[in-house]
């Protein structure tokens, strides 16, 4: 065989290859039948394919054929030209791909008869009837998966990958409380989780022991108490007296009432998510974006974490 | 014909002006015809807002992150509705980048927050391990240029009639206005008001004293400016 | 006419040959920092904390890109233009002082103009609009250098001995035309300054248009900045030297012309490819797109003459590096001609846009086809204009074959990386939900990010290696006599 031509088969299978590469890693990520990186793809391979042998057929050209032709009486800086018939297959192709081009345009898909909206909702749609029926029977180990799943996308750049609050970014999933949380929460009250009463701050907040407002005493008790998962005795007593009547003796909250202070639970997660979150760390904005599922797959995957 | 062309430069050249402008208009002129008119819900820049996104200008922000949202079902899931012309109405210049380096923008307001940018801006890697994105330190000591921005403000007030103090429609049905101040010293003040709000949810502490002074460093422009992308 | 061989006067290309040199090693090393910085960030720091504020990426990229564009490219058109203007025009500078006066004036304005580039783009003061990038007060001195140059242009012409233009003349005026079209048109901008009764920053301004007007205004002029810069002035030049180099006469005049008049019709409407799923109307979407295929034709066009015009000639190719620069130029030129219209239909594009593939494409174009074209035209300049033979023939075959390795590199890596991006970004796992976060897409690149910087590294050292020979050239090859330099260009060993 020619030299050039093998050059040329051996350049298309090492870009090809480089390509199988690249896409082989990469390929199962598009999903079944993902067209467009199927067609990118192939835009790639065509591309080394078309060129690497057209430009070989001209150098073929140059290693064999003899230049010849009628040369024009003109001649520029000792620059002649010849008065060649343009190649054929240039030519076809040009006029082809112009006649195609008017086709396209008026007649074969006329301006007027896309949207790029159209298709978008017809995407979206065909993506929602792809997962109807999985996400309508979800048990709960496949809510925690899909949950987490979501959590390395939305909630990573914020909560970290293993949930740690990126040393005190955010909140610490991992553990339902800090102290310093807690604190701050006494203190100042709090109020957008969308129950129907904010939580007082300290001027409303009577500790029916003494019949008198919490102290600072009594506010470093709870918080260590409530943060330390309410175990020990120490801001038992507070606690009891102080917070239980909203937060409920155990501290699991009560529907409508306040929240759960112990374990977090998907409903709380599901109303973080709904008001968004500010406070001693900093804010969280509200995710409202997030479909029905994908709420309480993270109210599993959360609630999960600090089992 | 074209071999008289070729002798006679200036109809040459007069021929292929009228080849490459003729296009031109074709592909410009419709869409000018029916101007960028804002959608419901998008409002003017305000001063300090306006700061920060020349921050971002001068930092060219926009040669790693687009501002453009298209529609795809995997762009939606992941930055939010796909971007609307009329969103845009009040961009000059526009802003959407043509390579993503780093994430789409557009609505970075909606899933970030103060002081999730400032420890982000000064150290991104610490915030999302593996980033490469530029630490931006500088932005927390330069000063932000709010006199231009005023100045921008009062122009496209003035020449494009950007609706300053003028009733807008929001998207649930109320109504909000956009002040542009008159007078530059009015404008410091406006600004300086907006920017101690954003000051109280960050945490460093020359930019706390620098606007407890009066001053807006850039780092409080620019949150501003990120928080308004919605 | 007389038979006594006119003297061209090279004085103002000499000039331009100069800030050719010294603007591409800036602006590609420049280039190389990008690439490295991305692959590993702390080069962002190179110059410490300090001066993060200049070295950053953000802040370099819109200076690599305005010094090679404006800077490197634009000086290599002048210096080939006011070089290869005379000769095709059989008139020399030397015959007017008024052009000589102009031609001084031009490149000592350029000067200015670079000056104020570099600084300003350094001082973050931008536009942001790519290849846009200068306010208002640069706008206006790169008007009165276009003019400039335009008046250059068209007063050589006007005192020409040869009747018909040649068509690398045609293509000069192509340039000169498309680019003070699109330049006023995208640059209309009102400064604040006066605006608004002396408030602000006295450069400010704020563009004319908004939104997806100013984004059609750019890309209708990013796109053909592209054309009157990176590809029509670059067919002008590889029209002259090919055949002069190698003596052969242009493979088909029909075929030139063709081309010519095919990409000024048709490169025009191919804008709206950068515009793809925005919020422009779909049908100049589909425009843009379908124009764009149409473009490989016109393209092709001219790249197929040149091959074919070295028809038989084998043994040229094989001996001199100079015609392997403008062979393997053409062969990018066709690689990018093709690979741009694959990536303009909607389909690809949805995946390529705003991946590294665009970026690989762009340099495939800039770094195979126009930045090796214009060192070609130099090298075939030198001995004309210094009157000493090439320095070194194997220096310039080592130049080529790292420059080829770099650039191979580039594109290779940088078309992984953009398809793996692409697909990543779109990518759904089993529960319908996206499967990567953006950081996932973001380190799954640092190998490639890695390869195309020791590639652009690569690339640098030709730069390096280019303009040692063009010094050496300059100062202390073997003279040469007239007779030598009627073809090929005379080289040292
Ligand atoms: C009057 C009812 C009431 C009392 C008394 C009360 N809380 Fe609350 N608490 C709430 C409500 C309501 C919320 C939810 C606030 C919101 O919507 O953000 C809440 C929230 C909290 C939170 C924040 C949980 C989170 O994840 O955001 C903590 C911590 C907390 N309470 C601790 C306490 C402690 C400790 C006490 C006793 C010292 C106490 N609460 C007393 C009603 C109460
Ligand atoms: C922009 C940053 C950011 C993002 C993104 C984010 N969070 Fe948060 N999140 C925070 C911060 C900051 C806090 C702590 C708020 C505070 O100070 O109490 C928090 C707190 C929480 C809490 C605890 C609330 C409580 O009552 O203690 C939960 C649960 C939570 N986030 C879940 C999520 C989930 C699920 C996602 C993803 C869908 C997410 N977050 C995304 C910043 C973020
Ligand atoms: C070298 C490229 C680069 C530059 C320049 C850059 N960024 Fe980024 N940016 C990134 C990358 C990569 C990420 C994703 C990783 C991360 O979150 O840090 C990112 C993330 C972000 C995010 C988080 C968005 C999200 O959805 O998580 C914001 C906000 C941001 N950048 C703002 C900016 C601003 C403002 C500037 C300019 C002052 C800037 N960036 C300059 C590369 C860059
Ligand atoms: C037939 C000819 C060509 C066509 C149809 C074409 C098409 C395209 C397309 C579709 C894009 C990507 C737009 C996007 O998605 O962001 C692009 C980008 C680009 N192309 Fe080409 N291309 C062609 C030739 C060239 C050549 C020869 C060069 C340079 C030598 C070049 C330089 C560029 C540059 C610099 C960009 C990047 C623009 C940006 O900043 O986003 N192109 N081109
Ligand atoms: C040593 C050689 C070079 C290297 C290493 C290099 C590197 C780079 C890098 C890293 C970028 C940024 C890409 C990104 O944002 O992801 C870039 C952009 C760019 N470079 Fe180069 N470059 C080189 C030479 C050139 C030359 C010679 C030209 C033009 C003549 C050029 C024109 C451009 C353009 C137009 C862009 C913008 C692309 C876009 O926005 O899509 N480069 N280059
Ligand atoms: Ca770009
Ligand atoms: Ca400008
Ligand atoms: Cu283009």
């Amino acid at each position: 065989m020619n030299k050039t031509v093998l050059a040329a088969i051996i350049v298309v299978i090492a870009m090809l290859g480089a390509t199988y590469l690249a896409v082989g890693s990469a390929g199962g990520m598009g999903g079944e039948g993902d067209w467009v990186n199927k067609l990118a793809v192939l835009g790639a391979v065509v591309l080394v394919i078309v060129t690497v042998f057209v430009v070989t057929k001209y150098v073929r050209q140059m290693q064999y054929d003899k230049a010849s032709g009628k040369l024009a009486d003109e001649n520029w800086d000792g620059i002649g030209e010849y008065k060649n018939e343009l190649p054929f297959g240039w030519a076809v192709i040009f006029l082809g791909l112009n006649i195609w081009a008017i086709w396209y345009f008026l007649a074969g898909y006329p301006v007027n008869a896309y949207s790029q909206i159209g298709e978008y909702n017809e995407e979206v749609a065909a993506h929602d009837a792809k997962f109807e029926e999985q996400h309508a029977g979800m048990d709960d180990e496949t809510l925690k998966e899909m949950g987490g799943s979501i959590f390395i996308v939305q909630c990573a750049p914020c909560h970290g990958l293993q949930a740690d609050g990126i040393e005190g970014k955010a909140a610490n999933l991992n553990v339902r409380l800090e102290e310093k949380t807690v604190k701050h929460v006494i203190n100042n009250g709090q109020g957008m989780l969308g129950y129907p009463a904010p939580m007082p701050d300290r001027n409303g907040l009577f500790n029916m022991n003494t019949g008198a407002l919490i102290t600072d005493a009594e506010i470093d008790a709870v918080a260590k108490y409530v943060a330390g998962g309410m175990k020990g005795t120490e801001g038992a007593d507070v606690f009891a007296g102080t917070c239980a009547a909203c937060h409920g003796v155990d501290g699991k909250g009560m529907e409508m009432v306040a929240p759960s202070v112990v374990d977090y639970n998907p409903t709380l997660v599901a109303d973080v998510l709904k008001h968004g979150k500010k406070g001693a760390i900093g804010s969280m904005p509200a995710f409202n974006n997030l479909t029905e599922v994908q709420v309480k797959a993270l109210g599993a995957y959360v609630t999960d974490l600090s089992k | 014909m074209f071999h008289w062309l070729e002798k006679h430069p200036f109809f040459f050249a007069v021929a292929v002006f009228v080849t490459i402008a003729f296009a031109g208009l074709i592909e410009i002129l419709p869409n000018f015809a029916q101007a960028s008119q804002p959608v419901v819900g998008t409002k003017p820049y305000t001063t300090l807002e306006l700061a920060g996104r020349h921050v971002y200008i001068k930092n060219s922000c926009n040669a790693c992150h687009s501002q453009l949202i298209r529609p795809f079902k995997s762009e939606t899931d992941r930055y939010g509705h796909y971007s609307l012309s009329g969103e845009y109405a009040y961009d000059r210049p526009f802003l959407w980048g043509s390579k993503r380096t780093g994430p789409d923008l557009m609505r970075v307001g909606n899933y970030r927050t103060t002081d999730w940018h400032e420890n982000h801006m000064k150290d991104p890697a610490g915030v999302v391990p593996g980033s490469i994105m530029p630490a931006y330190r500088w932005m927390f000591k330069n000063m932000a240029d709010i006199d231009t921005a005023y100045a921008e403000q009062v122009t496209v007030n003035k020449v494009f009639a950007v609706p300053y103090n003028a009733e807008i429609p929001m998207a649930d049905g109320s109504k909000e206005t956009v002040k542009l101040a008159a007078t530059l010293e009015e404008a410091h003040a406006d600004a300086l008001e907006e920017a101690k709000a954003i000051a109280a949810d960050m945490k460093d502490q020359d930019v706390k004293d620098a606007v407890a002074a009066g001053q807006i460093p850039e780092i409080v422009a620019i949150i501003a400016y990120l928080n308004s992308l919605k | 006419m007389d038979n006594r061989p006119l003297e061209y006067d090279y004085t103002i290309a000499k000039m331009f040959m100069l800030t050719t040199v010294l603007l591409g090693i800036v602006g590609m090393l420049v280039g190389v920092i990008l690439a490295w910085q991305l692959a590993f960030p702390g080069v962002n720091l190179m110059l410490g904390e300090g001066l993060a504020e200049y070295t950053n990426f953000s802040r370099l990229r819109p200076l690599h890109t305005d010094a090679v564009i404006f800077g490197f490219t634009l000086s290599g058109i002048w210096a080939t233009w006011y070089y290869v203007g005379q000769r095709v025009l059989k008139v020399s500078m030397a015959e007017s002082k008024f052009l000589m006066f102009l031609g001084k004036l031009h490149f000592a304005l350029y000067l200015l103009v670079v000056v104020a580039v570099v600084g300003s783009l350094l001082m973050g003061i931008t536009t942001s609009k790519e290849y846009a990038e200068f306010e208002w007060p640069i706008d206006i001195a790169v008007v009165v250098v276009w003019v400039i140059w335009g008046m250059s242009i068209f007063g050589l012409i006007g005192i020409r001995r040869e009747k018909s233009l040649y068509i690398s003349i045609w293509y000069y005026i192509a340039t000169f035309l498309g680019i003070a079209m699109l330049y006023l048109f995208n640059n209309m901008a009102i400064p604040t300054y006066f605006a608004s009764g002396g408030i602000g920053a006295w450069y400010h301004s704020v563009s004319m248009y908004s939104g997806t007007n100013d984004a059609l205004v750019q890309w209708w002029y990013g796109h053909n900045a592209v054309a009157f810069g990176f590809t029509v002035p670059i067919v002008a030049m590889i029209y002259y030297f090919l055949p002069k180099e190698s003596g052969q006469a242009v493979y088909s005049y029909k075929l030139s012309l063709l081309a010519f008049w095919g990409l000024m019709f048709v490169y025009l409407w191919a804008g709206g490819h950068h515009l793809l799923f925005s919020t422009v109307p779909d049908w100049m979407q589909t425009m843009g797109s379908v124009f764009s295929v149409v473009l490989i034709l016109p393209s092709w066009g001219s790249a197929i003459n040149m091959l074919l015009t070295m028809k038989g000639e084998w043994q040229q190719v094989a001996a001199s590096p100079l015609i392997k620069f403008m062979i393997l130029a053409s062969t990018f030129y066709m690689f990018s001609t093709l690979e741009g219209p694959i990536q303009a239909i909607k389909s690809v594009n949805a995946l390529a846009h705003f991946t590294d593939w665009i970026v690989g494409h762009v340099h495939d174009g800039v770094l195979g086809w126009v930045a090796f074209m214009i060192m070609a035209a130099l090298f075939h300049m030198a001995p004309r204009v210094f009157k000493r033979e090439i320095y070194s023939k194997s220096l310039m075959n080592t130049q080529f074959w790292i420059q080829t390795l770099g650039v191979v590199l580039y594109f290779t890596s940088m078309w992984i990386a953009g398809i793996t991006q692409g697909m990543m970004w779109r990518a759904h796992d089993e529960f319908g939900n996206l499967a990567y976060s953006f950081i996932d897409t973001v380190t799954v690149l640092h190998p490639y990010y890695t390869i195309r910087a020791v590639g652009g590294t690569l690339y640098l050292i030709g730069m390096f290696l280019f303009a040692y020979n063009m010094y050496k050239t300059m100062t202390s090859a073997r003279r040469v006599d007239e007779s030598e330099l009627q073809t090929a260009s005379p080289m040292g060993a």
